[in-house]
């Protein structure tokens, strides 16, 4: 979409707005013309990543004309990045959906009425729940913004809440509320000595953590960053060291023998809070940093110095709990999760300034809504939590990537997918596609997303966000702030389309579906329930765009009756979980090599991570982001110089990248092609494609089919512990041309 | 009389691309036009290598060249630092294109010469350019070099400074922060 000054005033002038706009007009008129209409600001927050940066939209004549950051909100202190502006402008975006749609062929679709979409969805999905019971239903979202989703689940008697977060981070949040009991976050501001492993807070920006990062630089504090590439965040670290890709374990297993071979851990932590501190030494004793650098590529004597000073500056120090970049990509997943809880524990840094603290958090009110009998759910789709599936993955988050299978099963008829493309952000498309065979498809986007095009039924598209009003949300996680804060969504734009809020989509599938009184509120009501107990209104949070309360988080371990009290079956950090011990498995990390591993000349291990102005797959149809992409070459696929030169590729020639999909006894070749970037900030055993790309939705026009996408690449597994999809145990050869 | 100068810190740069995409909304600019530019460099070999990240505008030249080639006066030079563009005198001829040794002309849809305008009337009313003010990393300052109390006029006491192509004599406005080493 283009917002040329000429069409931006335009639109003003067909909106009747006060300001005279002249026929023909000069840049002196234009700056007259955007001094003297009047401004309003609305807050909202960002859509462009899970983040929810505060931000305040700046709209004149009815029309968006920027954005400015909320300075007191703490996840972005009044910054926004580019994709927040790129993903604002897209709010006219011709490649959005306008009205409800209806698959009537391969791709096409014929546009319906809201009542009749609501009509034939809850008669299909009445004979559904009939026929073969409420548990065939399945709901998969991105996370975390939904609540009537789970209401509507709740009612029919559903547990299939299904979460993006096994294509993400479960390995993380499953093993540090195993162990811990929580999920704590880094205290930037008050520490000494941070080390970043696969989480690059300048490429998955998070403005408010950068900012930390940076003042804690100016203020002395060191900054190591350990990633196969020289990622955004290496540039400004003082020291930046490549990993071979996969070995993240054996590093972090070194660093704990140092610690504990050389009596720098903190040894009355450990007395007082830790359990299974024997098991882990015991399992691990013989693992040195001479064993770990064999493996990681990280000479013994740099690990050994990354210890000592992490001990040295503990407990104002800290190994990052890390997300994505850490947490999705091997087998040994989970147990680089563990690893991290247990490098931090060592360091005694929990709960102390400086080191890992939990997030302060608002208490939120809610509505008083009529009791309402539920039927029993049955057992979950997807196996999350299941005893002879998947009994370690946590139930509120389940397992997103194998949904084909289960429809193939018959255990998933009716799926809905909200704000969530998993055809393009899970692993292998093609399998993922085989979602539209379910009875009942519906997808609830913003626009031509590939799951809408290629799996659903019925495409019902939501108001954009810049659109509409979402509940209050509390900013707390990933970083630590002692400060509870809370951010909301108000509408900044009148809705462009035929489109609908989720609330209202949701009331009238289950007024169809003769649930009349499901929903007895507007979102205004729930907000303002939510606000109250907070001293806070509508008005109030509307005037501040961030709602900040008095401080909440103090240091000091939690205890109770004198004893630790964590939420954990012991109270304490607990190295071994012993619900990980099923089928002979360990309770306690040991070295658990990668699944595979490259061999030949033409062989790399194919990894991934995030480009400062790209997200997932929402920001790769902005016209504007895009336009960075194609100014920096940036959607080509990162491979070392030393490599490069022996395949006979040179910087921007195109190359053939194949991999082998494996997947319960079927085989096939993928092949793509891709321009390289050559480079020497990049490990030589891996090849590096930023995340985001790949898009093949013909309907969106500007990122279709501009570079690759990593899950072209990989199957569709789950790991057992978490349910992670191990996207980087995948092996591809590149060959120069095609 | 206000002199308008940009401090920018490379080195505190990751190349996200904020300031390029926040004046673009700022000025309602298509996607294709842009005032700021990254220049990214590798240097060193795997494993000894550093990145450098260099952000690139118009340097809103005390002697600008771009004004001294311009045939109708169109891009002019303010008592305030400002270098602009008087849209109805430009001919589009690109002369200031080929003079301006930073490379920072961008041809809009009209056939004019764009680039960066120091926020002109903006700035007038206290505002920061968003470039700088969305730049999480505080990579830019923006200012008056009359005031002393600017942030920008503090700043350039403590740090050393040097401009890009100073050899050509432009004399540009946007100063860098020299790093040691």
């Amino acid at each position: 979409m283009l917002i040329s000054r000429r069409t931006f005033l335009k639109a003003g002038a067909l909106a009747g707005a006060a300001c005279a706009v002249p026929a023909a007009f000069d840049f002196a008129s234009f700056v007259r013309g955007a001094a003297e209409a009047p401004v309003t600001r609305i807050p909202s927050t960002c859509n462009g990543c899970s983040t929810n940066c505060a931000l305040w939209a700046l709209v004149k004549n009815g029309r968006l004309w920027k954005l400015e950051g909320v300075p007191r909100a703490m996840k972005n202190e009044g910054k926004l990045c580019a994709r927040a502006y790129g993903v604002a402008a897209d709010v006219y975006n011709p490649d959005r959906v306008t009205r409800p749609m209806k698959r009537t062929g391969d791709n096409q679709f014929s546009p319906i009425s809201w009542e009749q979409a609501f009509k034939e969805i809850a008669d299909k999905l009445t004979k559904i729940i009939d026929k073969d019971t409420a548990s065939t239903v399945a709901w998969l979202t991105h996370g975390g913004k939904e609540t009537y989703a789970q209401m509507l689940l709740d009612e029919i008697g559903s547990a299939n809440y299904i979460t993006h977060y096994s294509t993400c981070f479960t390995s993380k949040t499953n093993a540090w509320d195993k162990m811990a009991g929580a999920q704590l976050t880094s205290d930037i501001d008050r520490a000494r000595y941070m080390l970043f492993c696969g989480r690059n807070y300048a490429g998955g920006i998070m403005p408010g953590a950068m900012r930390k990062i940076m003042r804690a630089k100016d203020r002395g504090a060191k900054i190591v960053v350990v990633d196969p590439r020289l990622c955004e965040l290496a540039k400004v670290a003082d020291e930046w060291l490549p990993i071979r890709p996969g070995t993240d374990l054996a590093f972090f297993l070194g660093i704990a023998h140092t610690l504990v071979s050389e009596k720098l851990y903190d040894e009355k932590f450990v007395r007082e809070y830790v359990f299974g501190f024997e098991e882990f030494w015991n399992a691990n004793r013989h693992f040195t940093a001479e064993k770990a650098a064999e493996l990681c590529d990280i000479p013994a004597a740099k690990i050994r110095e990354i210890a000592r000073e992490l001990a040295k500056n503990a407990p104002a120090a800290f190994l990052e709990p890390g997300y994505h970049g850490l947490h999705n990509h091997y087998a040994s997943s989970t147990r680089i999760a563990q690893a991290n809880v247990i490098v931090n524990a060592l360091l005694g840094n929990f709960y102390k300034h400086g080191g890992l603290m939990p997030a302060a958090s608002p208490k939120f009110g809610k509505l008083t809504l009529p009791k309402r009998l539920q039927p029993e759910k049955g057992p979950r789709a997807d196996g999350a939590g299941v005893g002879n599936e998947y009994p370690t993955v946590e139930t509120g988050r389940g397992i997103a990537q194998h949904m084909p299978d289960l429809i193939a099963a018959g255990k998933v008829k009716a799926l809905f997918v909200y704000h969530f493309n998993p055809l393009r952000t899970a692993p292998d498309p093609e399998y993922q596609k085989r979602m539209v065979k379910a009875d009942l498809v519906v997808s609830i986007p913003v626009s031509w997303n590939e799951t809408s095009v290629y799996a659903a039924h019925y495409i019902l598209p939501e108001h954009y966000y810049l659109e509409r009003m979402d509940a209050p949300k509390s900013t707390g996680g990933n970083i630590a702030y002692d400060y509870p804060q809370a951010v909301m969504r108000f509408p900044a734009l009148k809705p462009l389309h035929d489109t609908r809020h989720l609330l209202d989509i949701l009331k009238g599938i289950a007024q169809e579906m003769k649930i009349d009184d499901l929903y007895p509120f507007t979102v205004e009501e729930e907000a303002a329930a939510m606000l109250r107990p907070l001293g806070a209104t509508l008005e109030t949070m509307r005037e501040s765009g961030c709602l900040e309360m008095p401080e909440a988080v103090k240091p000091g371990f939690p205890m109770k009756d004198g004893k630790p009290a964590l939420g954990t079956t012991t109270g304490k950090v607990e190295f071994t979980v012993g619900a990980f011990k099923l089928h002979g498995r360990m309770g306690v990390p040991v070295w658990t090599p990668p699944l595979v591993s490259p061999k030949g000349d033409n062989e790399f291990r194919l990894i991934h991570g995030k480009q400062p102005w790209h997200s997932h797959s929402v920001t790769s149809n902005s016209p504007y982001l895009m336009a960075v992409t194609k100014s920096y070459n940036g959607s080509r696929m990162w491979m070392n110089r030393g490599r490069a030169d022996k395949l006979g590729i040179r910087d921007g020639d195109e190359a053939t990248v194949e991999a082998r999909i494996e997947y319960k006894g079927e085989t096939r070749t993928v092949s793509k092609r891709v321009a390289v970037k050559v480079t020497e900030m990049l490990h030589p055993e891996c090849v590096w494609v930023p995340s985001g790309y790949g898009n093949f939705s013909p309907r969106q026009t500007v990122g279709y089919q501009q570079g690759v996408n990593y899950n072209d690449f990989a199957p569709a597994r789950v790991e057992p512990l978490s349910g992670g999809c191990m996207v980087q145990e995948v092996i591809v050869t590149v060959r120069k041309g095609g | 009389m206000a002199h308008y100068a940009m401090l920018i810190d490379a080195a505190r740069c990751t190349g996200c691309a904020a300031c390029r995409v926040a004046c673009q909304l700022q000025w309602q600019l298509p996607p294709e036009v842009f005032f700021n530019r990254l220049e990214f460099r590798e240097h060193g070999q795997y494993p000894d290598v550093r990145q450098e990240i260099v952000p690139v505008q118009c340097m809103h030249c005390d002697n600008p060249p771009c004004a001294t080639v311009c045939p109708t006066k169109a891009t002019y030079k303010r008592a305030d630092g400002l270098v602009l563009i008087d849209h109805d005198k430009c001919i589009g001829c690109k002369y200031c294109v080929v003079a301006c040794p930073y490379d920072v002309r961008q041809v809009n849809d009209r056939g004019i010469p764009e680039k960066c305008r120091f926020c002109a009337g903006f700035i007038e009313k206290g505002e920061q350019p968003p470039c700088a003010s969305t730049c999480m990393n505080d990579v830019r300052v923006f200012g008056d070099l009359d005031d002393p109390n600017s942030a920008i006029s503090k700043k350039m006491k403590t740090v050393q400074v040097y401009q890009l192509a100073a050899e050509k004599g432009t004399k540009p406005r946007v100063f860098y922060v020299k790093r040691g080493g």
